[in-house]
């Protein structure tokens, strides 16, 4: 990395999560602390009782819509597409929209679209009404619908990193930015729940039949959850200079990989905590400066003790444990859209000045390096806050926020 | 300076040529007839011929990975060997390990274990979904399969970018790199050819006649051109600074000067003239077009070409013997490198064109 300090301005959010359209109903919710965790009713997933999942409720209108009507939206663009708006009316838009690029992660795409039916004879499925709907399978789809509504010039495309794909997109982002490629770049990640996720991670018997407890020695899995959350990347400067508002500044990134297996992060969590550690490096921010950690924690036997694992080292210099906790145990593992989902999180949780819990968990894991946030939220000044994510492959990405001044002594 | 400058270093292939390590050597091929599902009548296609992949990487195990996961797989490991790489003297702690990266570009991604663990949910329902093809169909299981068999923990990163997802792997391996996130990076974009893929560009009339009959396909910009015939491959790049490469005594095959990406359609020359930076459109000795034989996307990349470059400058058209698929760029650059004329001047710009008008550009300088 270069000498320079990483200073990127985050002027917009929006989101659509299980708590419905909005940054605000976001952070509400969370600090309310309203689980969103009920069964499936979106679709039939063949089994009984219904997994239990976070579902977006009303996914509402697009402002012209009929005049978009050509664009085939699948509800993963949707979901991106009215995230996106969200974050550029919040980022107060201006004339270099035109010229900003997009990159949208997700690992769903339009699949929720798609019939199985079209690996069974896919000349009848295209026949009988299927041809229009796999035109939003790939996966830059949902980075084409943000960037056709927008009118965004700049490049547009879609990046896969399995479940640390939300945060990588914005950890792109921002390095274009710095770059100086484009002076303002949309990311994040939108997902849809869709039966091939559904049954793909049933299969693996990864999904817990109630409520998850990430963290919690009883965990038993995850739940799926959907939504999108879409970020507005800038310079500091280019932000200062068009009086646009700074919600907060994204000071280090990192992306690494385990190298170690296809579904199992590594025991150790050395990818992890070294993901945290180039992020702590680029920020130059001390592991003591960090008030509050939004973690990747699924639920899953696997994940939640190679993570501990991870923050065991990557903190280990700390003078006292970190604050953790895992929101998928509100709103669901929104899969591609999880890392940008939960970096809105860590926002929120820095300018509401609160630390957010783990629902449903009562028996932590044991360790003395981490500071596990139980019970109601915990009402405190968080000035720094890092988000990690993890995903099938070995991905991981790490992002550290920082309150813009005036707002951190708050 | 070379030394400074971010080199391409070694070269691994598997396309209708076979799985190569280096450049390729030049001769024509016409597209085979589809064998692998069952066709009414005559189906052609730019496509890899099966081989075993421990035949050209001994020892790699490749069972129930998708087909773009194997050929990423030969692809990397034949790169790495060309670029001289000595990954096994490497410490698995060592921290050379995490400054290594991936990126692939793909437009379908592991699109043929996508197909069978839907045809299993007609069989079985999905309740009795497969575990074991679930996870070997995301689209990043080919670039993590790479980082794990040659213990690389860097960034890993899977894009698509549609026609342009090669072009956009080279860029995105260049910004890690100028970004000091990498000191080398890994490079791969390419797709497997499927029959749904192959059954909508049928249904949706964009394929060449050449594809149903024994005909030779129309080249592009050709004005008897009637639409293209479909392809598969995979490329793998290593790139890295010349300094590196220099140290290893590794083989250089072009400096990559700059690229960038467009969604406007309006902005296809000047995404050239970008990627061109100091240099003038007088100075490229070959543009890698990404004509492929249709009317729609051969006339808008003519105009751009005209626009920038006048008729002048000399094009090449890859497609000729590839096919079309969204992951071909890197696999273009290469056969452009391999079969360049030495007389031409160095500097090449790999091109690709979107049907509705998105456009990338990279300048290369050839060694």
């Amino acid at each position: 990395m270069d000498n320079r300090p990483a200073e990127v301005a985050i002027t917009g959010i929006g989101v659509v999560s299980p708590f419905g359209i909005g940054f605000e109903a976001l952070s509400a919710g969370l600090l309310e602390c309203r689980s969103r965790l009920k069964p499936l009713t979106l679709f039939d997933s063949g089994w009984e009782p219904p997994p239990v999942v976070a579902e977006v409720a009303e996914i509402g209108e697009l402002p012209e819509a009929a005049r978009r009507s050509a664009f085939r939206l699948s509800r993963t663009d949707h979901f991106a597409v009215q995230a996106a708006l969200g974050a550029v009316q919040a980022a107060q838009s201006s004339s270099d929209f035109h010229e900003a690029g997009g990159i949208i992660a997700t690992t769903v795409a339009g699949l929720s679209e798609i019939d199985p039916a079209v690996a069974a004879d896919p000349k009848r499925y295209y026949r009988d009404g299927g041809f229009s709907r796999v035109t939003s399978y790939q996966a830059s789809h949902p980075a084409e619908a943000v960037g056709d509504w927008l009118g965004l010039h700049g490049p547009c495309w879609g990046v896969n990193m399995a479940c640390a794909s939300g945060g990588a997109a914005i950890a792109l982002a921002a390095a274009a930015v710095m770059a100086g490629e484009v002076p303002m770049m949309l990311a994040g990640g939108s997902d849809a729940l869709a039966p091939y996720t559904v049954s793909g991670f049933h299969s693996l018997q990864a999904l817990d039949s109630d409520p998850c407890r990430p963290f919690d020695v009883n965990r038993k899995g995850l739940n799926l959850g959907e939504g999108a959350a879409v970020f507005v990347l800038e310079t500091v400067e280019h932000a200062r200079k068009r009086n646009a508002p700074i919600l907060a500044i994204l000071k280090g990134w990192a992306m690494t990989n385990d190298a170690f297996h296809q579904t199992a992060p590594d025991e150790q969590g050395r990818g992890m905590a070294q993901c945290m550690t180039l992020a702590l490096a680029m920020a130059r921010v001390l592991p003591d400066a960090v008030a509050y950690v939004n973690s990747h924690g699924t639920g899953t036997p696997l994940n939640d003790v190679a993570e501990v694992k991870a923050y065991e080292t990557a903190f280990r210099d700390r003078k006292l444990p970190i604050p953790v906790s895992s929101t998928k145990s509100f709103i669901g593992h929104c899969l591609g859209a999880a890392g940008a989902i939960e970096a809105a999180i860590t926002i929120a949780s820095m300018r509401r000045a609160a630390l957010f819990p783990t629902l449903s968990l009562t028996d932590p894991i044991e360790t003395r390096a981490v500071d596990w946030l139980m019970g109601a939220p915990r009402l405190q000044p968080v000035p720094v806050g890092m988000s990690v994510s993890a995903g099938f492959g070995g991905s991981n990405a790490c992002l550290i926020f920082e309150l813009p001044e005036g707002l951190a002594e708050s | 300076m070379i030394e400074n400058q971010l080199c391409i270093t070694g070269i691994g292939t598997v396309s209708p040529f076979g799985p190569l390590q280096g450049l390729i050597a030049r001769r024509e091929i016409q597209p085979r007839m589809v064998n692998a599902w069952p066709v009414e009548g005559v189906r052609r296609a730019f496509l890899v011929e099966p081989f075993r992949p421990a035949d050209v990487v001994p020892g790699l195990k490749t069972r129930r990975l998708d087909r773009l996961s194997v050929w990423c797989l030969v692809a990397a490991a034949l790169a790495v060997r060309d670029a001289r790489l000595n990954l096994e003297a490497l410490d698995l702690e060592a921290e050379e390990r995490s400054r290594i990266a991936v990126v692939l570009g793909t437009g379908f991604g592991c699109v043929e274990l996508t197909e069978s663990f839907f045809q299993g949910v007609c069989t079985y329902g999905y309740a009795q979904a497969d575990p074991i093809i679930f996870p070997e169909s995301l689209h990043n299981a080919p670039s993590s399969h790479v980082a794990r068999i040659l213990g690389l923990r860097g960034p890993n990163i899977t894009l698509t970018h549609k026609g342009m997802s090669g072009e956009g792997a080279l860029i995105q391996a260049s910004a890690l790199l100028r970004t000091g996130q990498a000191d080398a990076v890994i490079v791969l974009a390419g797709d497997t050819l499927t029959r749904p893929i192959y059954e909508w560009l049928e249904a949706a009339s964009v394929l060449s006649k050449s594809c149903f009959g024994a005909t030779a396909p129309p080249q592009p910009f050709a004005p008897e051109r009637d639409g293209f015939v479909p392809g598969e491959g995979v490329a793998a790049v290593v790139m890295e600074s010349g300094r590196r490469a220099m140290a290893r005594g590794a083989p250089i095959y072009a400096v990559f000067r700059a690229g960038f990406s467009s969604s406007n359609p309006e902005a296809a020359a000047s995404v050239i003239r970008k990627a061109l930076s100091a240099s003038t459109p007088d100075e490229v000795g070959m543009v890698i077009a990404s004509a492929n034989g249709s009317r729609l996307l051969d006339d808008l990349e003519r105009a751009t070409l005209r626009k920038v470059f006048g008729d002048s400058t000399p094009i090449v058209t890859p497609k000729t013997v590839l096919g079309e698929f969204d992951g071909s760029g890197i696999l273009r650059l290469v056969i452009a490198l391999s079969w360049v004329k030495s007389k031409l001047p160095p500097l090449v710009l790999l091109l690709a064109t979107s049907p509705g008008g998105a456009c990338a550009a990279i300048s290369c300088e050839l060694r």
